[in-house]
């Protein structure tokens, strides 16, 4: 047990302003660093693009949801009554894509929200229980008033006293603390 | 003295198209009354059908004053879509817009004096019985009317269009006054006097605009009924405002423009993101409208639809269902198409095209019923009305600084947008603060 605790998980940097994290991220991203977060207490525009993250793929887990959620309606009412237990009402035809429309609508939107939801957290490896971060008491303000980049240890670009220097110097953090796995 | 030249020559060219219009309706007005008396004849049976007058010729007044009101419901959108933008950025009390609300405030402005005189030969025309029936059938003698006949009588309507578009004028124009006002003290004051006149404002706004496209548009067939006409133009409107004022915007905004030190991607991308939430909104409307109408079945309201799917209407209508909904809306799905020019120009001109269908497909079938029929006046009124508008909305925008210079909320607009590129961190110095 021992030995596992003493294995780095990352560098954990403290920054008192949105504006000082964001001119952080800028420098983290340019000096190539990949395995790197930023957690702010609240969304920073703009934050995408200083940290040089690309376009989320989430969008076409929400368009596959949607395509198929509109079929879905559309095929299950032509199915209920028009095919498997054809019935009249109001004098209507027995299938039309008008009055199938509201329930495929619904339907798009329901299976949208789940591919969304789903796919984030596909992406993400989500559901995790536990986060080294988690441990760390300074961490816990990153919901309140204060802004953190964490860069992992794993990271190919990552040395401890190389890194830190980095953190300290480059990007201003206040604190720079080492949290272990 | 530029300036006062520029506002001459406005005026000249107004009254000129104004007295073009005129001596047209002088010419015609023989066949004005011709029609007029048989309308009359016909009122009582009127109800629930379209008014079959036989064949209306090119050249005939009824057609001219139909061309105008469809090129006059088209640019009125973009007044009243202006007017509302500028409304919500002060409801919301909006960052991201401040940098573009001059442009908004500008165009909503037109709506005093330039739409109210536009508006005059509507009025003109509807008295001379060559645009609503109902201002020639007696109440007595038609049902539909007798209920309506608060609304929809000559005096209600002669007084109400101008009162309903000079106070939205007026609410435009002021909130324009103070802007430029705060351009030159900076005092918060402006802002929140904006800020009240929105939130009270807006209420106003919704019934106005309501009540100017019943009174000039739905009233076409006064015997329909539909509580979400009002709200269907809104949506079309406000879709047809977005897209201009994205390209608009994007054009004052290029290297030596005035926008260029103010306008960035983000506003590119958020006008974008609102033009394709209008894309689903107004489908959601307009489908809303036929959706309800359809499975209700009542015929006082069903024959405003039937109409429109005799002969070549029904193609028009499909055309709107594909044309101004699945098309942009596919094409807009992609986050980054909503800042490629190369594809947004094309879709805006397209977007132009789809409103006009939709103005011509609310007013044109009530004098061609057996389908579409273009004319000449409809691409000469639409586009010459436009064309007028836009150099007026020019010669008054370059009144005033391009953007409001010391609204408190531009720096939101203005800053943490422009993120260096790779490697360029080094010069970047401590431009986010």
């Amino acid at each position: 047990m021992s030995s596992n605790r003493s294995k780095p998980h990352g560098l954990l940097a403290e920054f008192h302003t949105a504006a000082d994290i964001f001119e952080a991220a800028i420098r983290c991203r340019d000096a190539g660093f990949t395995k790197w977060d930023v957690y702010t207490p609240f969304p920073i525009h703009g934050m995408d693009e200083a940290m040089g993250l690309r376009k989320s793929p989430v969008g076409w887990f929400t368009f596959c949801g949607g395509f198929t959620g509109f079929f879905t309606g559309m095929t299950m009412i032509w199915y209920m009554n028009k095919f498997d237990y054809p019935l009249v009402v109001g004098g209507k035809p027995l299938f039309t894509p008008l009055f199938a429309f509201p329930v495929s609508y619904e339907m798009t939107i329901l299976l949208s929200a789940f591919g969304t939801l789903f796919g984030m957290f596909f992406l993400n490896k989500l559901p995790r229980f536990h986060n080294p971060l988690f441990k760390n008491e300074r961490f816990k303000k990153s919901t309140d008033d204060r802004f953190f980049i964490c860069i992992e240890a794993a990271d190919p670009k990552f040395g401890l006293e190389a890194t830190r220097a980095f953190l300290t110097e480059k990007c201003h953090a206040s604190v720079v603390e080492l949290v272990e796995d | 003295m530029n300036s006062l030249s520029r506002t001459t020559r406005s005026w000249m060219f107004l009254a000129a198209a104004v007295a073009a219009v005129g001596a047209v309706s002088a010419l015609g007005a023989d066949a004005g009354h011709a029609a007029a008396a048989h309308d009359a004849s016909h009122g009582a049976s009127a109800h629930g059908a379209a008014h079959a007058h036989g064949h209306v010729s090119a050249f005939s007044l009824k057609q001219i004053a139909h061309s105008y009101l469809t090129a006059y419901m088209f640019c009125l959108s973009l007044c009243v879509g202006s007017l509302f933008l500028t409304l919500a950025h002060h409801l919301f009390d909006a960052g991201w817009s401040a940098s573009i609300r001059r442009v908004t405030e500008t165009m909503a402005s037109l709506l005093f004096p330039w739409m109210l005189i536009l508006a005059l030969p509507i009025i003109g025309f509807a008295w001379t019985g060559n645009l609503h029936a109902w201002f020639k059938i007696d109440p007595a003698t038609d049902h539909a009317l007798d209920v309506k006949k608060v609304l929809f009588n000559p005096k209600a309507f002669t007084l109400m269009v101008p009162v309903l578009v000079f106070l939205l004028g007026s609410m435009a124009r002021s909130i324009r006054a103070w802007s430029v006002a705060q351009d030159k003290d900076g005092a918060a004051i402006w802002t929140t006097k904006s800020r009240k006149l929105a939130a009270g404002g807006i209420f106003f706004f919704a019934i106005g605009v309501t009540l100017l496209c019943f009174l000039l548009m739905k009233s076409l067939q006064h015997q329909f009924f539909s509580t979400m006409y009002g709200v269907y133009y809104f949506a079309g409107s406000v879709w047809t405002t977005l897209i201009t004022l994205y390209l608009l915007t994007m054009w004052l905004a290029q290297p030596g423009r005035p926008l260029e030190k103010v306008y960035f991607k983000r506003q590119q991308q958020d006008l974008g993101v609102l033009f394709f939430a209008f894309t689903v909104f107004y489908a959601y409307i307009h489908f809303s409208q036929y959706f309800l109408i359809w499975n209700a079945a009542i015929p006082e309201e069903t024959f405003w639809y039937v109409l429109r799917e005799v002969g070549s209407w029904k193609w028009v209508g499909m055309t709107i269902l594909f044309g101004h909904f699945f098309v942009p809306f596919l094409i807009l799905l992609n986050q980054d198409i909503k800042r490629n020019l190369a594809v947004m120009i094309p879709v805006g001109a397209w977007a132009w095209l789809m409103h006009y269908i939709d103005m011509t497909y609310n007013i044109m079938p009530v004098i061609h019923p057996e389908g579409l029929h273009l004319t000449l006046w409809d691409p000469l009124l639409w586009l010459g009305m436009s064309a007028l508008l836009g150099r007026l909305f020019w010669s008054e925008y370059r009144k005033n600084p391009a953007y409001p210079l010391k609204d408190p909320r531009l720096q939101e607009a203005i800053i943490h947008h422009e993120v260096p590129a790779p490697g360029a961190a080094a010069a970047h110095g401590h431009a986010a603060h």
